[in-house]
């Protein structure tokens, strides 16, 4: 125990200091505003992803958000367990069939208000998947997208810059 | 005045409990070396969350809309009970060390509804296990909340918390130390702390609270959140006023007294915070199946706490 | 002129069942047969409520009183306010029961011979009444076994082959149990059959000390069985479900108080109880009520979880009274002053426990003959189709778990109370109240697990098998009895508690809403607990006001991650209690094996696995299971006598003759 609490105190935080935030957002939709309107400027935004068929690189780049170096919670975001606790849906993978029903079902559950992210390019547009016959391709196919992020997968620091580049375009 | 004064110590319990939860969240992060949320972040979240719509699950009856309004009504019962700023001012018969941990008792019982009245195997899974820790709580939390009476001889939280803060600390506190470690134990495992539950989990599998709660949203789930967050305040608040009973006063108040009442209460708080944090740092989560360890533990070291009381009462 | 009146309310309770077995008979062709013999047993009830409540508005709970009713013509019993207190708890079952039986037994009208299941039931009701009025010892042990036979036919009524097989387990448990009794009776008269009450205590105070702890253990031992305590309490979670869900709540919530009544009768007539005997009430108590708690948080009938909860509610009883025994004639003045509020608590708690006990019972009963199921396993979902219902049932449930605003939370509080702070006496009051107290918490966990564990399985969720699926609506008198329960659960909170714990100094209405003050000066106020509680819901229901209206909910499935949920899916009540069964596996010896069945011998291709799990009962397999073997063991003996050689029988004879000259010699 010891040992483990000299090394947190010498180790110190090592966060990585956010420059510039550059919006993925072409333009912005009615329901983000509202979205972010509602949610007191977006200052606790709570995540469910949803693996719609994808690679699993969307997903370890996620968890790399949680820890000392990207650290996302300093931004009042958080994951949760179930879609209803949600506020952002995260949809990464080209919708696979067998994932399509799931999807609209936590999207369904997802109370109002919500914002849709299409993580990574097989969500975004099917990536390399497009036009298979087992997936349905983008996100949008299936439920409305309110924000895209690019990338195959896309970095921590791509999604962190992405989730608050909604907000910060938002709150001017 | 004594009512007011009651209102107030009530409205100051209410109004930090997010500020415990925030600061707790924000002293785990820098424990993990990273910076962390805003510690005042759940008052946000609580409030966006009443801004929000609710989505409710068409495999429920009425008991699980009751859940959070019985819950939080638990919840501010055990507020209003716990000395935080004065002694002396809850009436008489609400502050009873038997009644409090009643109400403890209904208020997970139905959180125990709310899990089982969703269909879920998650929401099942989450109340049978809630329901076996409440159930083998029960005799460390009223043991120990025996001892503290017997030691005050006064069957009031109120009266309890007066008799260690009008002692000398030396006095009154190391007899009953003992039982505050079992009382700690029942402390994390009432609110679902480390180790008996992880707060923070996303895998349902190792969830206890998280998982009963799994289907509520919207408003429901704000005062699910705020419940939990009240009672760990209060359980929190009554184990620190018995272990550091300084700048509890009695009424009556003048101003200068009631800010430094405030403000101890604050500081007591934060340490709080700063002990779950450090216990949720360096502790892990055990085993469920392993719990009887940790309750016939909780269990014998109140009991333990009792037997030193009694042999310093009665020598 | 007003003791006149209540003579006459009296004898009309007491007689009216009787007339209304011989109207059952009479009318039994015609349709309306169940409902003009239920509507009669149902007057009784109400006019012995009457009488009863008439009998402590005029002499309150003062000891001494005793009223002599008079049956036209026949005998003069004399009543005193233990006598009234009991009868009311009978009459308020029969009029509950009796309420409730007019809509559920028509439906059973094939299983049961009605006619003759309400003969069966006014007998067992005027068994249990004279049980109670009996004025001397002889005519207490034949109602006492007219009690226990016409039980025994109600546990048989629907002839099933479980209901004569637990019917049977009774028949001999009750008659080991009347043996004890008459036995330990006759020990105390000095061999006198007919003596009455005040020849019973005469006499036993010549007799001596060891005759006098024989007898006690033998009417603890007597007692004990009908009141369900361990280790003779094998018949009850068997007996009591198998009769009509009404005679149940009688059994359960009627029956056990007459067998504590007699235990309390028969305490009066002993001259002293020694220390250890206290003691082993108190641990008997306690034993029952942790064995029972523990068994009723695993139990898959429902009906069953209620009859062991009843052992252990039996229990915590005796344990008080145990106390009591032990307490009361303490030389010091400050022991014995905690006596009073355990007393309260024993009242409180008879009472409580047969105003929840009643309403469950009857409420399970509705909940079973709708569904046609008892088994946890199969119900679920039910307070979707019965919301009010469920509620009736959430608030029993809550009842007997002992949580506030009811009244069995105010009970416990005075026994809690009172076991916390007499633990500054002495050393070994402190040392052993402590025990009690944390093996009593201990109960009240798993009790509230119980009760928490059959109210989900039975009404949240959805439902588990089509039994619970297509159900009709609950008719009238199937909810309207248990309500009345509710009511009364929280009545008894509010008047019963503090009219009777309220200090001597207050009077009149005063006193209804002052404060309950248990010895060393702890107090509890039910009117300003139950109050702030009503105070705190209407602060929810203001905010909800404010709140919820502008966001009007949208109601979607279950959140599946992908895969939609079956009813399958859920948490059986079995699955609910596995960390139970898991943590004391070694006391439920519970034990569990995974059967795979394979497609053939050489493929390992599983075709399907099933779970199957067991639990022993404990005395079963260390006391009931080793006195069989003995037993046996004992018989072969005899039998190498019994080998058919006539000479050998007449040697053994001629034997017996010798040694009986001898003895007389």
């Amino acid at each position: 125990m010891l040992r483990l609490l000299s090394k947190i105190i010498t180790t110190g935080t090592r966060v990585q200091k956010m420059s510039h935030v550059r919006t993925p957002v072409k333009e912005i939709g009615e329901n983000l505003k509202q979205a972010i309107h509602t949610l007191y400027g977006g200052r606790s935004l709570r995540i469910r992803h949803v693996d719609a068929g994808s690679t699993n690189g969307e997903e370890y780049e996620l968890t790399a958000l949680g820890n000392a170096f990207y650290d996302i919670e300093r931004f009042g975001i958080s994951f949760v367990a179930s879609p209803r606790h949600a506020d952002i849906l995260t949809v990464s993978g080209p919708v696979t069939r067998n994932m399509e029903h799931a999807l609209k079902t936590a999207y369904e559950m997802t109370p109002e208000p919500k914002i849709v992210i299409a993580l990574g390019d097989g969500a975004c547009t099917g990536g390399i998947w497009k036009d298979s016959y087992a997936v349905v391709d983008a996100v949008e196919n299936v439920i409305p997208v309110d924000a895209r992020i690019p990338g195959d997968p896309p970095t921590p620091e791509d999604v962190l810059q992405g989730l608050l580049g909604i907000v910060a375009a938002l709150r001017k | 005045m004594t009512y007011l004064s009651f209102t107030f110590q009530t409205l100051v319990v209410l109004l930090s409990a997010p500020l415990l939860v925030g600061m707790i969240q924000t002293l785990k992060a820098r424990f993990q070396n990273r910076q962390g949320a805003s510690i005042f972040l759940p008052y946000v979240s609580m409030l966006s969350l009443l801004r929000k719509e609710m989505t409710i699950t068409k495999n429920s009856s009425w008991v699980f809309c009751a859940v959070p309004f019985v819950v939080l009504g638990t919840a501010l019962f055990l507020a209003l009970a716990v000395p935080a700023l004065f002694f002396g001012v809850t009436p008489n018969s609400l502050d009873n060390i038997f009644l409090f941990g009643a109400v403890a008792a209904l208020g997970s019982i139905f959180l125990v509804f709310g899990g089982m009245d969703t269909g879920s195997t998650f929401g099942n899974m989450g109340s049978s296990r809630e329901m076996t820790l409440a159930a083998l709580v029960e005799p460390a939390l009223y043991v120990s909340l025996a001892t503290f009476a017997l030691a005050a001889g006064t069957w009031g939280l109120g009266g309890i918390v007066g008799h260690f803060a009008s002692l000398p600390w030396i006095v009154a506190v190391p007899p009953v130390l003992v039982t505050l470690t079992g009382f700690l134990f029942v402390l994390l495992a009432e609110n679902a702390r480390y180790p008996v539950d992880n707060p923070a989990t996303h895998l349902e599998l190792t969830m206890v609270h998280e998982a009963m709660i799994l289907e509520y949203s919207g408003t429901y789930l704000a005062m699910l959140e705020y419940a939990s967050a009240v009672k760990l305040t209060a359980l929190l608040t009554l184990f620190l006023s018995i272990l550091i009973p300084f700048g509890i006063i009695a009424v009556p108040v003048s101003a200068l007294s009631l800010a430094v009442a405030v403000l101890t209460f604050l500081a007591k708080l934060a340490l709080g915070a700063f002990l779950i944090a450090f216990i949720e740092s360096v502790v892990v989560k055990m085993r469920f199946y392993r719990m009887q360890e940790y309750m016939t533990l909780a269990f014998f070291v109140s009991l333990l706490g009792l037997v030193i009381l009694l042999v310093v009462l009665h020598h | 002129m007003p003791v006149s009146i209540l003579e006459c309310l009296f004898a009309i309770a007491m007689v009216l069942p009787l007339f209304g077995a011989v109207l059952s008979l009479a009318t039994s062709r015609f349709s309306f047969n169940n409902t003009l013999v239920q509507s009669v047993f149902a007057l009784s009830g109400l006019s012995g409520l009457v009488a009863g409540g008439y009998f402590f508005a005029l002499f309150r709970m003062s000891e001494g009183v005793f009223i002599a009713v008079t049956f036209p013509g026949l005998i003069t019993v004399a009543l005193g306010s233990l006598q009234v207190f009991f009868l009311m708890l009978v009459y308020g079952g029969v009029f509950l029961t009796s309420l409730y039986a007019i809509h559920s037994l028509p439906p059973y009208k094939d299983v049961y011979a009605l006619p003759w299941l309400n003969v069966a039931s006014a007998f067992f009701v005027v068994g249990m009444e004279a049980t109670i009025f009996a004025p001397s010892l002889f005519s207490f042990l034949l109602f006492w076994e007219l009690m226990s036979v016409s039980a025994y036919f109600l546990v048989i009524a629907d002839k099933s082959d479980e209901s004569l097989r637990a019917g049977w387990l009774y028949f001999v448990m009750t008659h080991i149990g009347f043996a004890c009794i008459a036995a330990g009776f006759l020990l105390l008269a000095q061999g006198n059959l007919f003596a009455s009450w005040n020849d019973v205590g005469l006499s036993a105070l010549s007799a001596s000390p060891l005759g006098i702890s024989v007898a006690f253990i033998l009417l603890l031992a007597g007692f004990g069985s009908k009141a369900g305590l361990v280790p003779l309490h094998q018949w009850l979670p068997y007996a009591h479900p198998q009769a009509p869900s009404g005679s149940s709540a009688l059994l359960s919530g009627v029956m056990l108080k007459v067998a504590l009544f007699g235990f309390i009768q028969a305490l009066v007539l002993f001259p002293f109880v020694s220390f250890s005997l206290a003691l082993l009430v108190i641990g008997i108590g306690l034993l029952s009520a942790f064995f029972g708690a523990l068994r009723a948080a695993v139990e898959n009938d429902a009906k069953r979880v209620l009859a062991w909860s009843s052992i252990e509610n039996m229990g915590i009883i005796f344990s008080a009274v145990g106390l009591y025994l032990l307490v009361q004639g303490s030389a010091e003045s400050a022991v014995s002053a905690i006596a009073p509020s355990i007393a309260l608590f024993i009242v409180l708690h008879i009472v409580n426990h047969f105003i929840f006990k009643t309403g469950l019972f009857m409420a399970i009963g509705a909940v079973a003959s709708k569904t046609h199921t008892r088994n946890l396993d199969e119900l679920g979902g039910l307070a979707q189709h019965w919301p009010m219902f469920a509620g009736i049932v959430l608030a029993l449930s809550l009842a007997a778990a002992a949580l506030p605003p009811f009244g069995t939370f105010f009970g416990e509080w005075a026994y809690f109370q009172t076991l916390a702070s007499g633990m500054t006496l002495s050393a070994f009051f402190g040392g052993s109240f402590a025990l009690i107290l944390a093996l009593l918490t201990l109960v009240g966990g798993l009790a509230l697990f119980a009760y928490v564990r059959m109210f989900s399985a039975i009404f949240l969720g959805r439902a588990r098998t089509p039994h619970a699926e297509h159900v009709s609506s609950m008719p009238l008198f199937l909810w309207l009895p248990p309500f009345i329960a509710v009511v009364l659960s929280v009545a008894a909170g509010l008047f019963l508690f503090p009219l009777l714990g309220a200090s001597g100094a207050t009077s009149g209405i005063a006193k209804l809403f002052s404060s309950t003050v248990i010895a060393d000066g702890a107090s509890i106020n039910s009117w300003v607990v139950v109050g702030a509680m009503v105070v705190i819901a209407l602060l929810l229901l203001a905010f909800r006001r404010l709140f919820s209206n502008t966001k009007p909910s949208r109601i979607t499935d279950t959140w599946d991650c992908g895969q939609p949920l079956t009813a399958r899916m859920e948490y059986t009540a079995t699955g609910f209690s596995a960390p139970i069964r898991f943590f004391f596996k070694s006391i439920l010896m519970s034990e569990k094996e995974l059967i795979v069945e394979r497609v053939s011998s050489s493929n390992p291709w599983i075709v399907r696995r099933h779970l199957v799990w067991s639990i022993q009962s404990f005395f079963e397999y260390w006391l009931y299971r080793p006195i069989g073997i003995a037993v046996f063991a004992a018989s072969n003996a005899v039998k190498k006598l019994q080998n058919g050689v006539i000479q050998l029988y007449l040697l053994l004879v001629i034997c017996a003759l010798v040694l009986t000259l001898v003895s007389t010699l």
